[in-house]
């Protein structure tokens, strides 16, 4: 396989700036090449930009000036409404705070994305149950998200993101709401599927076990990468 | 189906502001059919009790009589009317008239009046003027010149049964016409102007004292339902093809009837478009704190690629939701009442006098439910509901996913 097929995400140059009261320059002249399969940690200190790269890297927000190419779509120059389309097929999403929609169970939750890409509810249903079979939350399907632990809460929204096996996963500080244990069994999983699947995860973390099992860790300060440093990573503590 | 079903369980999360809101729209809707029910039958009643009072639902005469209504505009073949009217579907009766005005003399004083000469059979299947008889009785064929008189006009005149009065008139051939005729009944039927200012004779001797011969000048026909008449004005102007007539429905001949029916109506809409609108406050603050109670959800349902069109979709589908089970309640309620009271009435008796002045002459006013009633009521609530939640349909797929997901 060529190096440009290896390649899942480009970004070049991409500059971010928000308008407050003050101007915030909250990426600088960021270039950053992803290869498919990736396990990447964005860390560094709070305001250094790492929702924002991910925000801008997920299509949610655009970069002022600059280039981001993801499985060589170039996010910057489609239409905003074509970005929730490419979303939809291309990336996957999971938030600090869960967010599982409430109405909808544990399997519901899972479907939802497959539901809206127009997949039949029999396909997409098995193959919910089949990944909560996978890791072992099989017996939750049925529940709504608010009769779930945090950590339970967490797994059900990573494979939310997987469920359509989109090409890059985002975590955005997956494991700031989750104490020590469940971050490492989510961390777990995710390296599983990871490895597994191939699914490329990117996170922005805090979280120094997280940054310690990443294989890549991004340094963002004042939205500058001021590192960027491929590791082994420490083995997982407590598996699945 | 999925964002049906996120919908219908939307709704039901704050279930005591749905409920008062479902509630809201339940008795909006109630009060639209009940008031259109009650409208309905007042305006049915009103045109029911006219029709059968005097004029019909529809009225022939010859081509330019309603403009002109003088004896020299006497009705041509007669025999072809009749054979039209005989070939209609639901007609329930016709009667040929002879109409002209005249002055009414007893030995104590005099009135202008308005002269009505009718076969006493035939009329009885157009009118009930044989149901409003309070004295005496009704005309007979064998009777010598009897006549009916108003109760106004009997008082008036000051005249009983038995009575003699003097029909004075200018006949079709300009000559002056008069005959004495004897008070064989006098009538109340409860619309002031015919019990002060119309007589009942026969046509023959109408045709006498007119010097007519045997010509008319109206026939006038009753039909099953009001509702039957455009189908039978269509029908009677193709069988009478060639006729210098005129075929007149009863809201030609009663205009003043038919303004008023528009009137009320007009102001019923008035006022079921203020009901509304206080209704439609009431569902888009619903609507409104239910959307900015979710920013959050709905940022993460974008991120994650639901279009802004799904987003609509799925707040008016909240709305739809809402509109259904208030529809479905206000339905029932409104037609348990407009039924109940479409079969017991309601006693207007306290205001016979304003009533009876408006063609009501029962003390009962009867609502009534029909398929149309229902279906324009549950279509303005419905398209009220996905109006008003278009607003903040719009406004929730208007946000920005990057900020809505931190939104607290």
């Amino acid at each position: 396989m060529c190096e440009s097929r290896m390649v899942l995400v480009e970004i070049r140059s991409v500059f971010k700036t928000y308008h407050d009261h003050v101007d915030v320059h909250a990426l600088k002249d960021v270039t950053l090449h992803l290869e498919r399969g990736s396990f990447a940690a964005v860390t560094g200190p709070s305001g250094s930009g790492k929702s924002t790269l991910l925000n801008v890297l997920g299509g949610l927000d655009r970069p002022d000036a600059g280039n981001i190419r993801v499985g060589g779509t170039d996010l910057t120059a489609i239409p905003a409404d074509q970005l929730a389309d490419f979303r939809l097929h291309h990336i996957g999403f999971v938030f600090q705070a869960f967010n599982l929609l409430p109405v909808l169970s544990v399997v519901e939750n899972l479907e939802f994305i497959p539901a809206l890409q127009g997949v039949s509810k029999q396909k997409r249903r098995r193959h919910a149950r089949d990944l909560l079979k996978t890791v072992g939350l099989e017996e939750v399907g049925s529940k709504r998200p608010n009769e779930l632990s945090g950590g339970q809460q967490q797994r059900v929204a990573v494979l939310r993101a997987i469920m359509t096996e989109p090409e890059l996963v985002l975590a955005d500080e997956p494991t700031a709401n989750l104490d020590s244990a469940n971050a490492s069994l989510l961390l777990d999983m995710m390296e599983r599927l990871n490895r597994e699947k191939g699914v490329t995860f990117v996170f922005s973390t805090h979280d120094p076990q997280v940054v310690r099992r990443a294989r890549r860790v991004i340094r963002l300060k004042d939205g500058a990468v001021v590192a960027d440093e491929t590791q082994t990573p420490v083995a997982a503590s407590i598996s699945t | 189906m999925l964002f049906f079903s996120m919908a219908w369980r939307n709704v039901w999360r704050n279930r005591r502001r749905s409920l008062l809101t479902v509630g809201a729209i339940a008795l909006g809707l109630a009060f639209n059919i009940f008031m259109r029910g009650i409208g309905d039958g007042f305006h049915d009643q009103m045109v029911d009790n006219s029709v059968r009072a005097e004029i019909g639902h529809i009225q022939i005469h010859r081509f330019g009589y309603r403009d002109d209504p003088g004896l020299n505009q006497t009705l041509p073949a007669p025999q072809r009317v009749a054979q039209a009217i005989r070939s209609l579907p639901h007609v329930r009766g016709y009667t040929f008239r002879v109409l002209g005005g005249g002055l009414a003399s007893t030995t104590e004083n005099s009135s202008g009046v308005q002269i009505l000469g009718v076969d006493p059979a035939q009329e009885q299947t157009v009118t009930t003027i044989q149901n409003a008889i309070v004295q005496g009785r009704y005309l007979d064929s064998g009777m010598q010149r009897p006549i009916l008189l108003g109760e106004r006009l009997a008082a008036h005149l000051k005249t009983s049964l038995d009575d003699k009065v003097v029909l004075l008139v200018q006949a079709a051939d300009g000559s002056m016409g008069a005959e004495l005729f004897r008070v064989a009944g006098i009538f109340r039927s409860g619309a002031p102007e015919m019990d002060a200012g119309v007589v009942f004779i026969l046509r023959s001797d109408a045709q006498t004292l007119f010097a007519l011969g045997d010509r008319i000048t109206e026939a006038a026909l009753l039909l099953d339902s009001s509702r039957q008449v455009p189908a039978a004005l269509d029908a009677l102007s193709k069988g009478l093809t060639g006729e210098p007539v005129e075929i007149l429905p009863w809201w030609r001949v009663e205009p003043f009837l038919q303004q008023f029916i528009q009137i009320d109506d007009a102001f019923f809409y008035v006022i079921v478009l203020i009901f509304f609108v206080v209704i439609s406050i009431g569902i888009l603050n619903t609507i409104m704190m239910s959307v900015f109670e979710r920013v959050r959800e709905f940022g993460v349902m974008m991120a994650l690629g639901t279009r802004p069109r799904q987003i609509i979709k799925l707040v008016v589908e909240e709305a739809l939701a809402l509109g259904l089970v208030g529809i479905v309640a206000g339905s029932l309620i409104g037609s348990a009442l407009t039924q109940y009271f479409a079969r017991h009435g309601i006693n207007l008796s306290s205001f016979s006098a304003g009533a009876a002045a408006l063609g009501i002459t029962s003390s009962r006013v009867y609502s009534e439910l029909t398929l149309g009633n229902l279906v324009y009521s549950n279509l303005a609530v419905l398209a009220v509901v996905m109006l008003v939640a278009l607003y903040p349909a719009v406004h929730a797929a208007g946000l920005r996913p990057v900020e809505a997901i931190r939104h607290v």
